[in-house]
């Protein structure tokens, strides 16, 4: 049973190929699309803190956005 | 109405979207591969190569899908004038070039067993290809053009011409005589596919979808970050 499973009455070969294809090809474009926006997020929060206080409080009054990114990325991080 | 499409609405939505797709991802992966590799019975013809369906439908689905998105919101842009909708798209784009290819690559692993060869310049096959190419060429806009506002409306023009071949990929089975099969699955009408095939495709095509809608939450939150990271420096 287990060999049949394997072998696919011999069409494995196929349908092994394009699971397998399908599958390498999502996990590579979900790593990179994470590592991507991980990278986003760092760069953003490095660029926050080196504004001065000031600029800080400035720039999260006048986004809401901003304010849940600090407060995302500093869960993720 | 499109106030909605605001980035303060729509990220802390995003944010509770991938975590609950995260949650029950691979839960539901288990069930669509236990379904298309084990319990699903091979065709009575094509024996257990039908099982490259189950990941090749729903890759040629969602990339057919994605264009059709794309040109939706191309068209509203032009209209509307709402810049969310571009980024919406360039989140989008990578997603149904990927799928795209996949549905190509799956279809070639499909047609040697069944067809006896690789590849046949047939119509469905050869728009599919064309649709791969709209898609790079959609993706090469952001890379190679500078100004937004250029980007926006030459990406937007390709769409809408891209946007042509849709009906013929859908078309071309019953207009050209293809090696390619007429479609099995209609909206309406009935369908030529047993029940115990057409279950395990929809499990797959709801494991692709959650996929695609991972990866489009992912990259519109990088542009979410990017764009609010770009206005630091302008201050």
């Amino acid at each position: 049973m287990i060999s049949n499973f394997i072998t696919m009455n011999g069409y494995g070969l196929y349908v092994w190929l394009s699971f397998s294809v399908v599958f390498i090809s999502c996990a590579v474009v979900y790593f990179r699309t994470k590592r991507t926006l991980e990278k986003y997020e760092q760069e953003f929060l490095t660029e926050l803190q080196a504004l001065t206080i000031e600029e800080k409080n400035k720039a999260l009054e006048a986004s809401k956005v901003v304010q849940q990114i600090l407060a995302t990325s500093s869960k993720v991080n | 109405m499109f106030k909605f499409f605001s980035f303060s609405n729509i990220y802390p939505l995003i944010q509770k979207l991938i975590k609950f797709i995260n949650s029950i991802f691979f839960l539901i992966l288990a069930i669509g591969l236990t379904f298309a590799l084990v319990l699903s019975p091979p065709d009575y013809l094509q024996g257990d190569a039908v099982r490259i369906m189950y990941v090749h439908v729903p890759s040629a689905w969602i990339g057919l899908a994605c264009f059709s998105v794309i040109t939706l919101l191309s068209v509203l842009n032009f209209i509307f004038k709402i810049k969310n909708f571009f980024f919406i798209n360039k989140s989008i784009a990578p997603i149904g070039l990927l799928f795209t290819c996949l549905a190509i690559i799956t279809g070639s692993l499909w047609g040697q067993p069944t067809w006896g060869t690789w590849w046949a310049w047939d119509a469905r096959l050869t728009s599919m290809i064309v649709l791969m190419l709209f898609y790079v060429i959609y993706i090469l806009t952001f890379k190679l053009l500078n100004k937004e506002e250029l980007i926006i409306k030459v990406s937007s023009i390709v769409a809408i011409i891209g946007s042509i071949n849709l009906p013929i990929i859908k078309y071309s089975v019953e207009w050209w005589s293809t090696l390619h099969q007429p479609a099995s699955i209609k909206i309406t009408g009935s369908s030529s596919i047993h029940s115990e095939m057409m279950l395990p495709l929809m499990v797959m095509l709801l494991v692709f979808l959650l996929y695609a809608a991972l990866i489009f939450l992912m990259k519109y939150k990088t542009e979410i970050i990017r764009i609010k990271k770009k206005n630091f420096k302008r201050k």
